[in-house]
């Protein structure tokens, strides 16, 4: 257990990922065993810091007095954010899981949620700068942490899921073609939902 | 079917000179119009900047770098893969060559003066269509020639189907001539002045249905034209589905063109203008992502050509970035998003995702093939083309999220409220806080341009000096053929 693909997922990942996806290329994990023993702790700490960021400090977003909103709002919009975090972690596995078929990659489904699981792990942790919820030092924060992301996602799926490199690039081209979809959605999501009246208030 | 003859009956040969030659300006306007566009945007950092001359100020100097990026960089890198698409899909050689060269440099000279009567302060002010009425004749005039040096060679051909890329370049020379000439139709005042022929709202939805579809036909349609053409040749495998590039076409150059008022939406535009356009948007996600699905499809059995073709990869992640691109445009249409995000940096980080991760990167990857192809040598630098690669997809990401930053952000502080319903910050003081957010994207255009500053070296080193290889048609295979190959 020790050496396994499990003692990697919550920490070890972090600073030896390759060795995490050459691990994981040797064993076939069961999804549901990945996903609640240890993808959903990691989910769970974007909301979380959130949280706690928004209610004490409010949000930054650069001009003039932080923007605060009551704890009910907060928790709805937390609430949210997990809910999202989480339908992404497993509509990305799935669609990897999809893509497998096309380039020659590792079916099983285990594997993928735990690859989604690896790549998007630094995200979580990063998202600790939500603690202080001020727009441009969060940008600052995640974007060089979204392009390790990205570069881990690059390196590992040839790793992880057994195909050439240059197969695994295709492959992580079209993911990341998913992922910037899923990302601006994200956005036209919370904008039409702070229109409906949940989130800041707005004058519209 | 290459030779190094240059004894050819030059009938038979395909005209390849005014390829290069237009790949050459194309490249030269990127470098001019990118660093006009890292120029202003110091500009919003730096207002003094402009050292007090008005053809340095952020109003003159923005015109001048989205046209010469559209009709310098984007119209050149077209007219060059259009000619040399045409050919080859068609076996024969240009229609009326010498037209074409006038077309080239005709176009060239126009975007030259045309810039520079930007930077005299002369401007229609009608967004991407701000050349006056003297510069508009001529493009219209040259516009033509070049659809008749297009669809000329078209009417030659050997081959009885129309390849599915000449569809596309076919509709981007139709429909840019219908827009450009309906929505520039002016009352001239003086040589450098004239106004609109339309007036108010109406002057409005006209130069919408230009903007967007300028957008439509020539950033999206001209270049799924060289999608088309250039990445099946590019990945030797023919299309996925030829059948699906042929009713994305049609369900594409349908719906786009109904989809410009959404540029206008809570305008004094009528209502249901407005709720069409959002209609048709969504609609147009369906042809947009069947182009996409078929370009990923095509390339990903072609895998093993990444390992020796630094340029594929290029062509591979445009594909990622038309797909967000096309996605993020009608999402920005919905009237619920669209009241946050109008008006915002966001629409910029929009425009840029699609201008640099799709039409500049698809671009960048067919000069890189196009270029040691026509010349008959390698590439000077793979390794420079591959640093490019890593430049031009940092460089498209940091400018997307800090545009989307500085968006999101601007769109909650200008609509946020106190509790009496009061504006709850100034214009200023917001403006004054997307400091950051500029600065991030100074950064990001600074290291796409390096990025193209290195390929304009690179394919400098591959061009200059060397004459096209002569190419002759090859023979039609007789169950396609029409005159007097065809099968009897």
């Amino acid at each position: 257990m020790r050496d396994s693909i499990y003692s990697f997922l919550l920490f070890k990942a972090l600073y030896e990922p390759k060795i995490a996806f050459a691990k994981l290329a040797e064993v076939d994990p069961a999804p549901l065993r990945i996903l609640f023993r240890y993808s959903l702790w990691l989910l769970l700490l974007p909301p979380l810091f959130s949280f706690i960021g928004a209610s004490q400090f409010g949000w930054r977003l650069g001009a003039g007095t932080p923007l605060y909103m009551g704890t009910g709002t907060l928790l709805l919009i937390s609430l949210g954010y997990l809910f999202i975090l989480f339908f992404g972690l497993v509509t990305t596995a799935l669609i990897s899981r999809w893509m497998a078929d096309t380039y020659g990659a590792n079916a099983s489904f285990g594997r993928h949620v735990a690859l989604i699981t690896i790549v998007g792990e630094p995200l979580a942790v990063a998202s600790v700068a939500h603690l202080s919820p001020d727009v441009f030092f969060n940008a600052l924060v995640l974007i060089p942490t979204t392009i390790w992301a990205m570069y881990l996602l690059y390196k590992g799926i040839p790793i992880a899921l057994g195909i050439p490199p240059e197969r695994g690039m295709l492959m992580a081209s079209s993911l990341v073609g998913w992922l910037l979809v899923a990302a601006v959605s994200l956005l036209g999501i919370s904008m039409s939902l702070w229109t409906l009246g949940i989130g800041p208030l707005l004058g519209v | 079917m290459a030779t190094t003859h240059s004894s050819q009956d030059s009938a038979d040969i395909y005209e390849d000179t005014v390829v290069i030659r237009l790949i050459q300006f194309s490249v030269l306007w990127a470098v001019i119009a990118m660093t006009a566009g890292v120029y202003i945007s110091a500009e919003l950092l730096w207002p003094t900047m402009d050292f007090g001359q008005f053809w340095l100020s952020f109003g003159r100097l923005r015109p001048l770098h989205t046209n010469g990026i559209i009709f310098g960089f984007g119209v050149s890198a077209l007219m060059a893969t259009a000619f040399y698409s045409v050919q080859r899909t068609s076996h024969v050689r240009l229609f009326a060559p010498k037209l074409a060269w006038f077309c080239a440099y005709a176009w060239q000279l126009i975007i030259l003066l045309g810039g520079l009567s930007l930077l005299a302060g002369w401007t229609s002010t009608k967004e991407y269509a701000e050349l006056e009425w003297p510069f508009d004749i001529a493009i219209a005039v040259v516009w033509v020639l070049f659809g008749v040096v297009f669809f000329g060679t078209i009417a030659r051909r050997k081959i009885r189907p129309i390849y599915i890329s000449n569809w596309f370049y076919g509709a981007l020379i139709i429909v840019i001539a219908m827009l450009h000439i309906v929505n520039n139709l002016a009352i001239p005042v003086t040589f450098g002045k004239s106004y609109s022929l339309y007036a108010g709202a109406q002057d409005a939805v006209v130069q919408w249905w230009y903007g967007h579809n300028a957008v439509g036909f020539l950033l999206t349609g001209g270049f799924l034209g060289m999608m088309y053409y250039f990445l099946p040749k590019h990945s030797g495998r023919p299309i996925w589905s030829y059948r699906l590039s042929v009713v994305a076409f049609w369900a594409f150059t349908y719906s786009y063109i109904w989809a410009g008022p959404h540029h206008l939406h809570y305008s004094a535009i009528p209502e249901w203008v407005q709720s069409l356009a959002v209609v048709m948007s969504v609609i147009l996600l369906a042809p947009s992502w069947a182009t996409m699905i078929n370009g990923i499809m095509t390339v990903s059995t072609a895998w093993e050509k990444l390992r020796t073709d630094p340029a594929l990869k290029f062509i591979v992640l445009s594909l990622a970035f038309y797909g967000l691109a096309t996605f993020e445009g009608p999402m920005m249409s919905f009237p619920s998003v669209n009241v946050v995000s109008h008006f915002t940096d966001w629409t910029i980080g929009h425009v840029h995702s699609g201008a640099l991760g799709w039409n500049a990167m698809i671009t960048y990857g067919t000069f890189y093939f196009m270029a040691p192809r026509l010349v008959g040598v390698p590439l000077y630098s793979v390794r420079l083309a591959n640093i490019h690669f890593w430049l031009a997809l940092a460089g498209t990401m940091l400018y997307i999220v800090a545009m989307w930053g500085a968006g999101v952000s601007q769109g909650l502080l200008w609509l946020s409220v106190d509790e009496i319903g009061e504006l709850s910050f100034s214009f200023k003081d917001i403006m004054a806080s997307m400091q950051p957010f500029y600065a991030l994207r100074l950064i990001a255009g600074l290291i796409f341009l390096a990025g193209t500053c290195l390929m304009a070296y690179n394919l400098s080193k591959t061009l200059v000096g060397r004459k096209a290889v002569v190419v002759k048609p090859p023979p039609v295979d007789p169950a396609y053929a029409i005159g007097k190959e065809a099968a009897v």
